[in-house]
C-alpha cells in the first residue's frame, strides 16, 4: 500500500547514483551502435593506413644489397679514422655486411664496427640515420658498399597512425557527448528522468563518465592496435606512445567537456552534433592557422594543444621555427607538452563548470 | 500532502502561475482544470522539478520541491505530458533503471515491475524495446513507472492526452483503481467529464490564478447557467423562438433544426421546471427536454468567461 512510501527514505546518495546513470548510458551507446560505429571507423582507418603503403610500394621492411656507404673522416679523439653512414633509416645492425672495393670484410675482423646513435638525438640528426659504421682505417679512397635488412622505425610507423588520433577523438566526442544533454530535452526523455529524486549533477557526471568510458574504449583500442602493429611491423613500440595515449585521453576529456557544454546551450541535437564536430575539425584549426600566420602562437587553443599527441613521439620533439621569404615570415609553431597539458585541463574545468551551471538552470519548458 | 503556497512563475512579462494556493489532502484525487495556457502544466512542471518557480513554495509531504527537489520527489510518482522513453530499453530495463535511481533493491524492482506491468497491462511487452511502442503503450508505461516505488503522491499531467478512446478508457480505469488503493492523485486535464468521473475535487485555474477549488458535487451546484435541448413534435416557428427569447431566465436560444432548439438559461432545477411549463405554454409540443453538457462544463465555461 501507499501508506508511508517504503522507498522514500532510501534514495541513494548523489555519488551512488552516478554509476547507475553510467551503466544505462553505456548501454545506450552499445545498443544504439554508436560505440560499434566509432570502433568500426577506427579499425577501417587503421586497416587503410596499415595496408595502403605496402600496396603502393612502400614496404615496412625489406633487404637491400650493394648500397653505397658515405664515408667521412671522423673527428679527432676517437680511435676510428672513418665514419660511414647509410643512405637509409631503419637499418638492422645485426644484418649489415660491409664490402670494400667489392670484397666482403667480415664482421669481427676488427676493421669496422656498427654503432647506434639512437640515444643521441643531435648525432642522429647530424648523420641522418640512427646507425653508423666506424672504420679503424681511413676508407676515404675506398669504394664502400653494404647489404643489410631494414625495418621502419617504431616512431615513423606510429606517426602514420597518430595523425588520425585527433580526428578519432573528435568523432568520439561527437558520438558520445554532443547530444548527451540536449537529447534529454529534445527527445523528451527529460520528462521521464527529471521528476525522479536525482540531482542534475549526478545525471551530468553519470552521463559524462559513460561518454568518457565509451571514448576511452575506442581510443584505447586504437592505441592498442597501433602498439600491436608497431610490434609486428617495426619490431618495437616507441617509448613515447604511452605518453601520446595519456595526452589523447586528456584531449578526449577536454573536448568531451566542450561537447557537453555545447549540448547544454543548444536546443537541438543536430545543431549540437554538427557544431561539436566542425568546431574541432574546422573552426578551431582555422583560427589556429590564422593566428600562426599572424605570428601569434595559439597556446590557448585546445586543437593546437592536441598536436602534442602526435609530436610527442617524434625524436627530437619539433621546435618552433620561422622562415622569411621576400618580407613574408612564415611561422611554424608546436605545442609545448606541459603548456598543452595545462591548456587541456583548463578546458575541462571551465567547460564542466559552465555545463553544470547551465544544465541546472536549463528548464524543460515548452 | 500537497501544498502550493503563493506559487508563481513568470516567463518574461507573462505570469504563467500567479500566487497560486492549493492544498490537496492525503488520499484525495484532485483534478486540475483550466484552458490552454492557464498554467496547469507550468504548475505541474514546478512540482516535478522540470522548471523552477519564480516565487512561493510547492510542498510535497511538507518538503519544498523548489529548494529540496531530491528529498521532495522521493515520495512522488509523476507523469508529465507524454514522456518519451529510451527506445533502446525494454519496460523491464526502464523500470530497473528508475528503481535503481530510487534505491530499490533488485528483488523489489523485479517484484514491483511484475505488479505494475500487470496493472498497466503491459506484461506481454515486458521484454520488447520501447522504441516499438505506440503512444498509448508509452502512456501506460509512464503510469507504470510512476507507480513502481509505491509513491504516496501521484502527479499526472493530462494522462489521457493524445490517446485513442480505448486508451483513454484504459488509463481512466487505472486511475480509478489507484484511487481505490488510496493514492493521493493530482491530475490536470482538459477533459471535464474525465475529472467529474474520476476525481473527488477539482481546482479551476485561468491566467495562473485559482478560480475555484471544491468537491465535485459542490462545484456542480455552483454552475449559474445550464443548457437544455428541447425537441418538439411539431415545427418550432420563429414566433415561438422569439417568445422563448423573451423569457426572463433565458440567455440564449440556438436553433438546431425546425424541431430542436438548445436553450441556455440561468438558474436551478426550480427554474428548469418553470422553463418547461413556459415553453409548453408558448405552443411547443415537447417530446424531449434534456440537459446538454456536464454541470462542471457549464461552471468551467462560466468561470473562464468571467476571468477573461
Amino acid at each position: 500500500m501507499v501508506e508511508g512510501s517504503p522507498h522514500a527514505q532510501k534514495v541513494p546518495s548523489d555519488i551512488a547514483q552516478i554509476p547507475i546513470i553510467w551503466r544505462y548510458e553505456l548501454l545506450k551507446y552499445l545498443r544504439s551502435r554508436r560505440l560499434i560505429a566509432s570502433l568500426a571507423i577506427a579499425f577501417v582507418v587503421i586497416g587503410l593506413i596499415y595496408a595502403l603503403p605496402p600496396l603502393l610500394g612502400s614496404e615496412y621492411s625489406g633487404s637491400r644489397t650493394d648500397q653505397a656507404i658515405s664515408i667521412e673522416r671522423s673527428p679527432m679523439g676517437i680511435p676510428y679514422q672513418s665514419i660511414g653512414t647509410f643512405n637509409d633509416t631503419g637499418v638492422l645492425p645485426d644484418t649489415v655486411k660491409i664490402f670494400v672495393n667489392g670484397i666482403e670484410v667480415p664482421r669481427g675482423s676488427n676493421t669496422w664496427v656498427i654503432a647506434g646513435v639512437n640515444g643521441a638525438p643531435s648525432l642522429s640528426r647530424f648523420f641522418g640515420t640512427e646507425t653508423i659504421v666506424l672504420f679503424v682505417g681511413n676508407m676515404s679512397s675506398s669504394n664502400v658498399t653494404s647489404s643489410y635488412e631494414w625495418r621502419v622505425s617504431a616512431e615513423s610507423f606510429e606517426g602514420n597512425f597518430l595523425g588520425f588520433a585527433n580526428l578519432l577523438i573528435v568523432i568520439c566526442a561527437t558520438f558520445f557527448g554532443a547530444d548527451a544533454i540536449v537529447g534529454e530535452y529534445q527527445n523528451r526523455t527529460g520528462y521521464l528522468m527529471f521528476p525522479n529524486p536525482i540531482k542534475r549533477e549526478a545525471l551530468f557526471f553519470g552521463k559524462y563518465s559513460a561518454s568518457m568510458t565509451a571514448g576511452i574504449v575506442v581510443v584505447g583500442l586504437f592505441y592498442g592496435s597501433i602498439a600491436l602493429l608497431s610490434l609486428i611491423s617495426a619490431g618495437g613500440i616507441d617509448s613515447n606512445l604511452g605518453l601520446s595515449f595519456a595526452f589523447a585521453l586528456e584531449y578526449l576529456l577536454a573536448i568531451m567537456a566542450v561537447a557537453y557544454f555545447i549540448s547544454t546551450i543548444l536546443k537541438g541535437t543536430t545543431g549540437a552534433t554538427v557544431l561539436t564536430f566542425f568546431l574541432f575539425v574546422m573552426i578551431l584549426p582555422i583560427i589556429d592557422q590564422v593566428l600562426s600566420i599572424s605570428g601569434v602562437k595559439p597556446t590557448g587553443s585546445v586543437s593546437f594543444a592536441a598536436g602534442v599527441l602526435q609530436y610527442i613521439t617524434q625524436n627530437p620533439y619539433p621546435v618552433d621555427a620561422s622562415e622569411t621569404f621576400r618580407r613574408i615570415t612564415l611561422h611554424t609553431y608546436y605545442p609545448d607538452p606541459t603548456i598543452a597539458a595545462i591548456t587541456m585541463l583548463a578546458y575541462v574545468v571551465v567547460a564542466v563548470v559552465l555545463s553544470l551551471v547551465l544544465f541546472k538552470r536549463k528548464e524543460l519548458a515548452g | 500532502m500537497i501544498e502550493l503556497q503563493n506559487l508563481s512563475k513568470s516567463f518574461g512579462p507573462i505570469k504563467a502561475v500567479n500566487n497560486l494556493n492549493l492544498d490537496v489532502p492525503k488520499g484525495q484525487t484532485v483534478g486540475f482544470l483550466g484552458p490552454n495556457g492557464a498554467g496547469k502544466t507550468t504548475t505541474i512542471k514546478i512540482m516535478t522539478n522540470l522548471i523552477t518557480a519564480s516565487g512561493g513554495k510547492a510542498l510535497l509531504q511538507g518538503v519544498d520541491v523548489v529548494t529540496h527537489p531530491k528529498q521532495a520527489l522521493s515520495s512522488v510518482g509523476a507523469v508529465v505530458e507524454t514522456p518519451e522513453f529510451y527506445p533502446y530499453l525494454t519496460p523491464v530495463e526502464t523500470l530497473a533503471y528508475l528503481g535503481s535511481i530510487r534505491g530499490m533493491h533488485s528483488d523489489e524492482i523485479k517484484q514491483r515491475s511484475n505488479d505494475v506491468l500487470q496493472e498497466v497491462k503491459l506484461e506481454e511487452w515486458r521484454n520488447t524495446r520501447i522504441g516499438k511502442f505506440s503512444k498509448g503503450m508509452k502512456q501506460r508505461l509512464a503510469i507504470g513507472q510512476a507507480l513502481l516505488h509505491e509513491p504516496e503522491i501521484l502527479i499526472l499531467d493530462e494522462p489521457t492526452s493524445g490517446l485513442d478512446p480505448r486508451g483513454m478508457v484504459e488509463v481512466r480505469e487505472i486511475i480509478r483503481s489507484l484511487k481505490k488503493q488510496g493514492y493521493t492523485i493530482f491530475m490536470s486535464s482538459h477533459l471535464l467529464g474525465e475529472v467529474q468521473e474520476v476525481c473527488d475535487s477539482a481546482a479551476l485555474i485561468d491566467h495562473g490564478k485559482l478560480l475555484v477549488y471544491d468537491r465535485i458535487e459542490n462545484l456542480k451546484g455552483l454552475s449559474k447557467v445550464s443548457k437544455i435541448e428541447v425537441i418538439s413534435a411539431t415545427e418550432i416557428s420563429q414566433t415561438i423562438v422569439s417568445g422563448i427569447r423573451g423569457l426572463s431566465s433565458i440567455r440564449e436560444v440556438e436553433t438546431v433544426n425546425g424541431h430542436t432548439v438548445v436553450l441556455t438559461y440561468d438558474g436551478s432545477d426550480e427554474a428548469r421546471a418553470d422553463l418547461l411549463q413556459a415553453v409548453q405554454k408558448l405552443g411547443v409540443r415537447v417530446t424531449s427536454f434534456s440537459q446538454v453538457g456536464l454541470p462542471l462544463e457549464m461552471l468551467y465555461m462560466d468561470l473562464v468567461k468571467e476571468s477573461r
